[in-house]
């Protein structure tokens, strides 16, 4: 039954919502396991960074090969204003990026839903660009589209739009075929039947392609700015690698994750507001 | 029944004239249903007994206007059935019910696929809920509630557009026993009080001989209409009907007739 199917996603993805937001806000009862959920890979994340400062300190390993923890930290509190104005580029173009990505696959999704055409034509041709190392196309874009912001964001918008179409798609074709033999009885217009059944039934699906977007997306840009080397994380990175200037890189790459963290963290939010609106759950 | 004292009287509100369905398959033509002949009068409860595969779902389904017969004729209320209709409400095997939507928002669903609902609409799902025992369950979600709940809302949902048939296909086979036993009470309690015309899907030769006024079995290849025999017992009914000698008799009569096509199909 498609519904139980439902659910389990659903209840997978609570899992993962629990793990990111933490144990206020879970149901009761919970509570332990929460505290468990995020004390365990918290702890296991503070070992590794203290280890990491250990071999730095007892290898006495220079900055230039691996700045420590503390010295990347202090770098980032000394020098906040300049990460900042790089960080600020980065995000907004990997926002912008998923953004588009997300409606555009939603939109294709929608397409090879509904038309014969688009399913037996386009579909297998997605499936079939997922296999491609679509990082290989990034200095293509420079060309068509120069080296300004248009030309990073679209080609983010490429990287990240296939895993939403493919998700969406899943989402809209693995709908219960009882609701829609219902809907026919009931007489349904297709638009009722998306509004009332496919779509709220590949909400879980939506989601999870959009996840694997949101981190493509940055991705996209950064390779954008490696390439185009303007301003942003990427163009920081790269310019203080070949400068040997190592803290700096660690810091942008400590500062690139805080943005991808904000980001997917946003897309959470997003899904726990469309969760209570179309919960399986009270 | 609605009509009183001269049933036979009454214009047949169904009529299914020489009803075929084929399937074109790999193997060749599959004919699911090869000329059946019913005829269903205003407010009676006839239910299509046989075993699985005997093409009683797919002749419910043809009624239902979500299949059509390849040959001959589905007349309902003076009309021919080309499509699905608002005079038919359909139950499933499964209560199919959306999972995101409220108990209450289930049962207004077909409401909402013709407009909005409104006041009026709501205190007439309250009341069909409160009449198979569901108030207090109009805020929640289906998984909250038992199989039988699921199906109770389901029924609900196939009564809120004053439907003047019930179609139901197997509607309580996926509930255990015991919650069935107390189903086919509830049910038939329920359409006492309604009167709708109800056509009820079941292989449960039990199940048939006390819910039905009439008991059609199909079976036989190509499947056919086998015996259609009045159920003599009274309304109200309740399961004590189920140890009388009477009982007994009539359901050994179904019985022998599926036999009869199928040779010995277990003790029941």
């Amino acid at each position: 039954m498609a519904v139980s199917g439902s659910t389990e996603m659903g209840s997978a993805i609570d899992t993962e919502i629990g793990i990111l937001i933490a144990g206020p806000g879970l149901a009761p009862g919970a509570g332990l396991r929460g505290l468990r959920a995020v004390a365990l890979p918290g702890g296991l994340a503070l070992l590794m960074i203290a280890a990491w400062q250990a071999v730095v300190q007892i290898g006495e390993i220079p900055a230039v090969i691996l700045p420590s923890p503390i010295s990347t930290a202090a770098y980032i509190v000394e020098h906040w204003d300049i990460l900042l104005k790089h960080a600020i580029p980065t995000t907004i173009e990997s926002a912008l990026g998923f953004g588009i990505a997300t409606v555009l696959g939603v939109l294709l999704a929608i397409l090879i839903t509904y038309s014969k055409l688009a399913r037996e034509a386009l579909y297998p041709n997605l499936v079939f660009f997922q296999l491609i190392p679509k990082i290989a196309l990034a200095p293509l874009f420079i060309i068509w589209l120069g080296i300004g912001s248009q030309s990073r964001v679209t080609f983010s918008v490429f990287i990240a739009f296939f895993p939403v179409v493919i998700a969406t798609t899943a989402g809209f074709m693995n709908v219960d075929r009882g609701l829609l033999r219902l809907c026919r009885a009931l007489m349904a217009t297709e638009r009722q039947v998306f509004l009332h059944v496919r779509f709220p039934a590949a909400l879980p699906y939506i989601f999870s392609g959009m996840k694997v977007a949101i981190t493509l997306a940055i991705i996209g840009v950064i390779i954008g700015e490696f390439i185009t080397a303007q301003a942003g994380l990427g163009y920081l990175i790269i310019f203080a690698t070949a400068r040997a200037d190592t803290e700096v890189s660690m810091a942008a790459i400590v500062v690139l994750c805080l943005c991808g963290l904000l980001l997917y963290g946003l897309v959470v939010l997003a899904e726990f507001a469309a969760r209570r609106l179309y919960s399986a759950e009270d | 029944m609605a009509d009183g004292a001269l049933p036979m009287l009454t214009h047949p509100l169904l009529r299914i004239e020489a009803v075929e369905k084929t399937f074109h398959g790999r193997q060749g033509p599959v004919h699911a249903v090869a000329g059946a002949t019913v005829t269903v009068r205003k407010g009676e409860f006839v239910s299509l007994l046989g075993p699985s595969g005997c093409g009683k779902s797919t002749l419910l389904m043809m009624i239902a206007g979500l299949e059509r017969p390849t040959g001959g004729a589905i007349v309902l209320d003076g009309t021919a059935v080309t499509g699905p209709r608002s005079d038919v409400g359909i139950i499933f095997q499964d209560a199919t019910l959306l999972p995101w939507k409220t108990v209450l928002d289930n049962v207004l669903f077909p409401v909402r696929i013709r407009r909005r609902p409104n006041a009026a609409d709501r205190d007439h799902a309250r009341g069909l809920l409160a009449m198979v025992g569901l108030s207090g369950f109009e805020g929640h979600k289906p998984a909250q509630l038992s199989g039988g709940m699921r199906q109770r809302v389901a029924i609900c949902r196939a009564m809120v557009n004053d439907a003047t048939v019930l179609l139901m296909d197997e509607p309580f086979s996926a509930l255990d026993a015991i919650t069935r036993d107390d189903m086919n009470v509830q049910l038939a309690a329920l359409m006492d009080q309604t009167a709708k015309t109800v056509i009820f899907v079941t292989h449960s030769i039990r199940e048939a001989a006390f819910l039905s006024d009439r008991v059609v079995v199909m079976g036989g290849r190509p499947s056919s209409i086998l015996l259609d025999d009045t159920m003599p017992f009274a309304r109200p009914r309740s399961l004590d009907l189920d140890e009388t000698a009477e009982f007994g008799q009539v359901v050994r009569r179904l019985r022998l007739a599926i036999e009869a096509a199928h040779g010995r199909v277990g003790k029941h």
